[in-house]
């Protein structure tokens, strides 16, 4: 095509490979911007996440020794991992946990979030406020102030319900009710945060849609079902996968509250992953490495499979 | 009354942790290096004082508050007598160490000298982690060691790795007199059987008192009932040799018993509020009797003296009444340096000033811990008999001859085994089973002996 145009040039009217030629060099200017602006990130990603992740996966291969030369093994620590009943204990209570907090947080925040809409200023302020406080307390604190809560002997927990006639339990060691008892605490430093999230993306929703809708005669509840989730997916999305990550990755609140026990009933992954490297063998070092990276690859695949049931959509505003 | 009249050279041949079966010829050598210093003779200490500090980093797993301010005063000590050294002393809390340390190794930055128990010390030589101490510490110290120690702080060639600083069984039975006479029971008559053990326990449950207290979770029941295991079957769960479980044994079944009546029938506290090594539960006076290690009397006279006035020690009872039978391990702390160190020798100078030299340094620590520790050399154990009030400690005479004797070295191998077996403890106390648990652990060690390649390589 071009070549038949290749001596037209007039007056006027620019030839096309002209305009290819301008194009390509605005497109490269554009591409050369771009990678400049994205090189940082890439730099930083290569020095903290891709070469330190493909080191490890290189080191995986060895049984390591702080004192002797590695032995390479090859996958032979994969085999033992996914082998090992232990693990595949740790990832259940991880899901288990995660199913237990994540709705929970959700549906909690979702109210308290509509909640808080509805009301006035200061009071809305000062709400925000509250529930946003047990996010700024440590895990650690929050561990250590529910263990004396849940005790046997003088818990406050016991205390409630003794009142009533119920109990008393012992929550942190028995097998059957350890996991439940340290989802409170989790639900309860994750509330503040989702919370406020939530509000965030409640009040971005345009009052326009529900005046309409009231207009249309839709009710509180067809409101919510027709326009506050679906407009409010995208937060609703966010909140679940990070949520579910950080529930599955939830370290503190079993290690403080009972060390992962009874019988592992709250070893959560990266709490046996923890306790596998304080074991002083070079087989506990390079097992343990080898847990975190298999991990690494479920938790993603977790992610991939949220997304991929939940499509994310670009925001639909007005 | 029985101590009183006991004599004291039974306390002291006792203290020398002479002790295990065997005759211990330790206490019979005399101590050389009691009369000189180690440090004269250690090259790295000897005429740098003008020249600049060697820094020598030494952590110390925390123990009871005692120690910390006793390691704290001897460090003191030796940087004055030594202008060429400074020992850099940090106490690590306890549920830190593990990870604290291999965190420390893994980045080439691990203290020069540690406190190792020795259990640590076998699978820490196979891996190449200790200095080996021969050419640093002069003979005479390793000499002093009572004989029946050296082998815990030795390899197989007959180098030694770490020094021993003292032993402590992990197993003895505290019981309050006054509730023991209250519940109608004589209070010189301890149980002697595990039967008793549960009938006395239940005698005395009341008032809000629990009548006895032991382990609970499997990490603290992965050491502490190491003493039983060998008293209820007469060997661990696992061959001499490490090539096979042997957690069916069925004579397993009774230990497993034992610990499953005394929780399942509220005969002990249902939460772990305080771990195995702490005596706080039987200190408050919320259990009547408890196992506990011999540490424990340290801390009772330390913070509950009004509990320790009406305290009776005894051996933890036996499967069967046998009193030979060994109801505890052997348990202890070593200090060693490590193999990449830099400062091997200034550090080797610290340990043999501190544990190998003058007698008088590790006397003022064993009556520091109220008699609590034994010592494992002869000069210190020799030196501690002639003073009054070790030989008329009604505990340490007890201990020295009731458990002692009779207690066994600690295993070398991976904790891994420890731990599944002693899961399947805490399974049954929570109900299970008690021939699935034994099974499942057989299957666990199995698992731990193939995948940590453990056939044939016992020390």
């Amino acid at each position: 095509m071009s070549g038949t145009h290749g001596g037209a040039a007039s007056a006027g009217v620019m030839p096309v490979t002209a305009v290819r030629r301008r194009r390509l060099g605005s497109h490269l200017r554009d591409n050369r911007t771009a990678y400049l602006m994205i090189a940082p990130m890439v730099i930083l990603l290569s020095v903290f996440v891709i070469y330190p992740l493909g080191y490890a996966l290189y080191l995986s291969t060895f049984e390591i020794s702080f004192y002797k030369d590695p032995v390479f093994v090859g996958p032979q620590f994969y085999w033992y991992v996914l082998d090992s009943p232990r693990f595949w204990n740790a990832i259940s209570v991880g899901l288990r946990l995660a199913v237990m907090v994540v709705p929970v947080i959700l549906a909690l925040a979702f109210l308290i979030a509509s909640l808080i809409k509805t009301l006035g200023r200061r009071l809305a302020g000062f709400l925000k406020t509250t529930i946003y406080l047990p996010t700024v307390v440590s895990g650690v604190v929050a561990s250590v102030v529910f263990t004396f809560m849940y005790r046997s002997d003088g818990g406050l927990v016991n205390g409630f319900l003794g009142a009533v006639g119920i109990g008393p339990f012992t929550y942190l060691s028995n097998p059957a009710i350890a996991l439940p008892a340290i989802a409170v605490p989790a639900i309860w430093l994750g509330i503040g945060v989702s919370t406020l999230i939530m509000l965030a993306g409640m009040l971005d929703i345009p009052e326009t849609y529900y005046e309409a809708a009231e207009l249309e005669g839709a009710g509180f509840l067809a409101q919510i079902r027709y326009v506050t989730i679906p407009l409010l997916k995208n937060v609703l999305l966010f909140l679940f996968v990070t949520g579910f990550i950080l529930a599955v990755q939830q370290v503190d609140l079993p290690l403080v509250m009972t060390g992962g026990g009874p019988v592992d009933a709250t070893m959560t992954p990266n709490l046996f992953i923890f306790t596998q490297f304080k074991d002083p063998t070079p087989y506990a070092t390079s097992f343990s490495l080898t847990v975190a990276l298999i991990l690494f690859f479920v938790l993603g695949l977790i992610s991939m499979l949220i997304f991929r049931l939940v499509r994310s959509d670009k925001a639909v505003d007005g | 009354m029985k101590l009183r009249s006991g004599p004291r050279s039974i306390v002291a041949g006792a203290m020398v942790v002479a002790v295990l079966a065997s005759a211990c010829g330790a206490s019979t050598k005399p101590s050389a290096s009691s009369d000189t210093p180690a440090t004269s003779t250690a090259p790295g200490s000897s005429g740098a004082a003008t020249g600049p500090k060697v820094e020598v980093t030494f952590w110390q797993h925390q123990f009871e508050d005692y120690q910390q301010a006793w390691f704290k005063k001897e460090v003191a000590a030796f940087n004055a007598a030594h202008p060429a050294i400074e020992v850099k002393y940090t106490v690590v809390p306890a549920d830190a160490w593990d990870a604290k340390i291999k965190a420390a190794q893994a980045a080439g930055k691990a203290p020069d000298i540690l406190t190792t128990n020795y259990g640590g010390i076998k699978p820490g030589i196979v891996n190449g982690q200790f200095a080996k101490l021969d050419g640093l510490i002069k003979p005479e110290a390793f000499a002093d060691i009572a004989d029946n120690v050296k082998g815990f702080v030795s390899a197989k060639d007959g180098g030694y790795y770490a020094y021993p600083m003292l032993v402590e069984p992990s197993t003895v039975l505290y019981y309050r007199k006054d509730l023991f006479t209250a519940a109608g029971l004589d209070p010189a008559k301890p149980p002697t059987t595990w039967d008793e053990l549960i009938s006395d326990a239940r005698a005395l449950t009341k008032g809000g008192v629990y009548g006895m207290n032991i382990a609970q979770t499997a990490p603290d029941l992965g050491w502490s009932s190491w003493g039983l295991q060998y008293n209820a079957a007469g060997h661990l769960p696992i061959a001499d040799d490490w090539s096979a479980p042997k957690a069916t044994d069925p004579a397993y079944k009774k230990l497993l018993q034992l610990y499953q009546t005394l929780y399942t029938q509220k005969l002990m506290p249902p939460e772990a509020t305080f771990p195995y090594a702490d005596v706080s539960f039987y200190g408050q006076g919320k259990v009547a009797m408890t196992a506990g290690g011999s540490w424990e009397i340290g801390q009772l006279s330390a913070d509950f003296k009004q509990t320790l006035a009406n305290t009776a020690v005894a051996a933890f009872p036996s499967v069967d009444g046998d009193a030979t039978k060994p109801t505890a391990t052997l348990g202890g702390w070593t200090l060693t340096v490590d193999a990449k160190s830099k400062v091997q020798q200034q550090a080797a100078d610290f340990v043999s000033w501190l544990l190998a030299g003058d007698p008088a340094i590790m006397t003022d620590f064993f009556k520091t811990a109220g008699y609590s520790k034994y010592s494992p050399r002869a000069s210190v154990a020799a030196a501690l008999a002639a003073d009054p009030d070790a030989s008329s400690n009604p505990y340490l005479a007890i201990v020295s001859k009731d458990v002692l004797p009779f207690a066994k070295a600690e295993p070398a191998y991976p904790f891994d085994v420890s731990l599944a077996f002693s899961t399947a403890i805490e399974k049954a106390m929570k109900g299970s089973d008690i021939d699935a648990a034994l099974g499942e652990a057989d299957k666990a060690i199995a698992d731990v002996i193939a995948k940590q390649k453990l056939a044939g390589t016992a020390p």
